[in-house]
C-alpha cells in the first residue's frame, strides 16, 4: 500500500481526472485513491459508519471515479466536490431500508441535462475559493458544529453531549455559521 | 419562471450533506431542478462537503485496500438504474418512483400517490386543483413542504408560482386559495393526514387516507 498523499491541489486532481478519462491512467488513479479514499473513510465512520462499511464505501466511492471520470466537468465542480457527492449518494444508497427508496438518484436527476457553458466561467473554481475563504473565516468550534450536525447527522442534544457544552451553545455556534456562511456565499446567484 | 419563494440555507445544506429525510429532500430537488439560484448554493454546500473531506484526517486503510480496488477497476459498471415512464405532469425527480393515477377527493381537486418511502410519517403526493378552488385545509401536525410544478396558488404569506417553495409547520393554519387561469399542480411532503374539509371531506376521509 503506497503511502497516503499528504495533499492535493484542485488543478492537479483535476489533472488526474482527466488522466484516467484519457487514457486509464493507473498510476493517477493511485494517487486519486491515495488522498481521498482513506479521508471519505473518515469522513463515512464520523457520520456512523462502522470501519468495513467505511471501507468498503470508500473503495466504491474511488471505483465510481475510475468509471465516471469522462464525465467529470471542471467548470462545474472541484474534484472534492464531485467525490463527496459520490460518497454521499453511496453511503445514501448502501444504508437505504427500503427498495424503493431512491434518493441517491434524485440528486442526479435534479441536474440540468444540458451540458450548455455556465454563467460563469471557472464557476467551480471561483466556488472553491469562496468556501476555502468561508472555512478559514469562521471560528473552528462552528465549522465542527455545521460538521457534527450536518454532515455527520447528529441531533443537537447529541452533540451537546459529545462536545461538553450547553445545547443552547450548540444552537447559537450553528446560527452563527450559518449567519456567515450565509454572507459568504449568499451571493452566488 | 421568477422563483421568490426558496428553502432557507439550513435546509439546502441538510440536503446537500444528505441528512434531510427522502420524502422532503424528493421535494427540495423539485425546486431545485427548477432554481438555477438553489442549485448554485447547493453547489457551494457540496464545495463545503468535498472541503471537509480534504481536511478530515486519514484514516487508517485495510491491509490491501489499495490492491482490492485497482483489481476491481475493469469490473463491468453495475448496470443502469430503471427509471419509470415519465408520467404526464411529473417532475423529472420523480422518475424514480411510481406514481399513482390521480384521484377524485373533492370538487376540482385530485390527489396522487408518489412511492417515497415514508419517513417518520412523512408522506409524498401531488395535488391537482382547479382553478379558483381551495387546496384541502392546511391543519396538519407536522412539516407540510410544498414545490410549485404549475399554475399558482396564495395564502397569507403570499403567491406562490411554478418553482415556487412552501414549508409550513404545525403554527400555520392557512387555506392556499388558487389563482384563477390555471390548473395548479403541487408536489407536497406532509407529515401527518390532510384533513378533508366540510361535510363531503368527513365522509370521503373514512375511505381514503391522504
Amino acid at each position: 500500500m503506497r503511502c497516503g498523499v499528504e495533499s492535493i491541489t484542485p488543478q492537479i486532481a483535476a489533472t488526474l481526472v482527466r488522466a484516467i478519462a484519457s487514457r486509464g491512467d493507473r498510476e493517477a488513479f493511485k494517487d486519486l485513491f491515495g488522498f481521498y479514499a482513506p479521508r471519505i473513510k473518515t469522513v463515512l465512520m464520523r457520520g456512523g459508519a462502522a470501519a468495513e462499511i467505511a471501507e468498503d464505501l470508500a473503495q466504491e466511492t474511488l471505483i465510481a471515479v475510475w468509471r465516471k471520470a469522462a464525465s467529470y466537468d471542471p467548470q462545474k465542480a472541484t474534484v472534492s466536490a464531485w467525490i463527496f457527492t459520490i460518497a454521499r449518494n453511496l453511503r445514501i444508497d448502501r444504508f437505504r431500508k427500503d427498495q424503493r427508496a431512491q434518493l441517491h438518484q434524485v440528486y442526479e436527476l435534479m441536474l440540468p441535462a444540458e451540458t450548455d457553458p455556465p454563467d460563469v466561467p471557472f464557476e467551480a473554481v471561483e466556488r472553491e475559493r469562496r468556501v476555502r475563504a468561508a472555512l478559514e473565516g469562521l471560528p473552528q468550534e462552528q465549522v465542527r458544529v455545521v460538521e457534527l450536525s450536518f454532515f455527520e447527522g447528529n441531533a443537537h442534544g447529541d452533540i451537546a453531549t459529545k462536545l461538553g457544552i450547553p445545547l443552547g451553545t450548540v444552537k447559537s455556534r450553528l446560527r452563527l455559521a450559518m449567519a456567515r456562511l450565509r454572507d459568504f456565499l449568499g451571493e452566488n446567484s | 419562471m421568477t422563483i421568490t419563494h426558496h428553502p432557507d440555507e439550513e435546509t439546502l445544506l441538510a440536503f446537500a450533506s444528505g441528512s434531510l429525510d427522502e420524502p422532503r429532500s424528493v421535494v427540495v430537488a423539485a425546486h431545485v431542478a427548477l432554481c438555477p439560484c438553489c442549485r448554485a448554493t447547493v453547489a457551494a454546500f457540496e464545495q463545503f462537503g468535498g472541503a471537509l473531506v480534504e481536511r478530515a484526517p486519514p484514516a487508517a486503510a485495510r491491509a490491501g485496500s489499495l490492491d482490492e480496488t485497482l483489481a476491481r477497476l475493469d469490473e463491468a459498471a453495475p448496470p443502469a438504474p430503471a427509471l419509470h415512464q415519465p408520467e404526464p405532469d411529473c417532475p423529472g425527480v420523480l422518475a424514480p418512483y411510481e406514481v399513482g393515477r390521480w384521484r377524485w377527493i373533492g370538487p376540482g381537486v385530485h390527489w396522487r400517490k408518489v412511492e417515497v418511502p415514508e419517513s417518520e410519517g412523512t408522506r409524498v403526493f401531488m395535488l391537482k386543483a382547479a382553478p379558483g378552488s381551495s387546496l384541502p385545509h392546511h391543519g396538519h401536525s407536522g412539516v407540510e413542504w410544498t414545490c410549485v410544478l404549475q399554475g399558482a396558488f396564495r395564502h397569507d404569506l403570499g403567491r406562490y408560482g411554478p418553482g415556487d417553495f412552501d414549508a409550513a409547520d404545525d403554527t400555520v393554519d392557512h387555506t392556499p386559495l388558487v389563482e384563477e387561469g390555471d390548473i395548479c399542480i403541487c408536489l407536497v411532503a406532509m407529515q401527518g393526514d390532510l384533513e378533508l374539509r366540510g361535510w363531503l371531506g368527513r365522509l370521503l376521509q373514512p375511505f381514503v387516507r391522504l
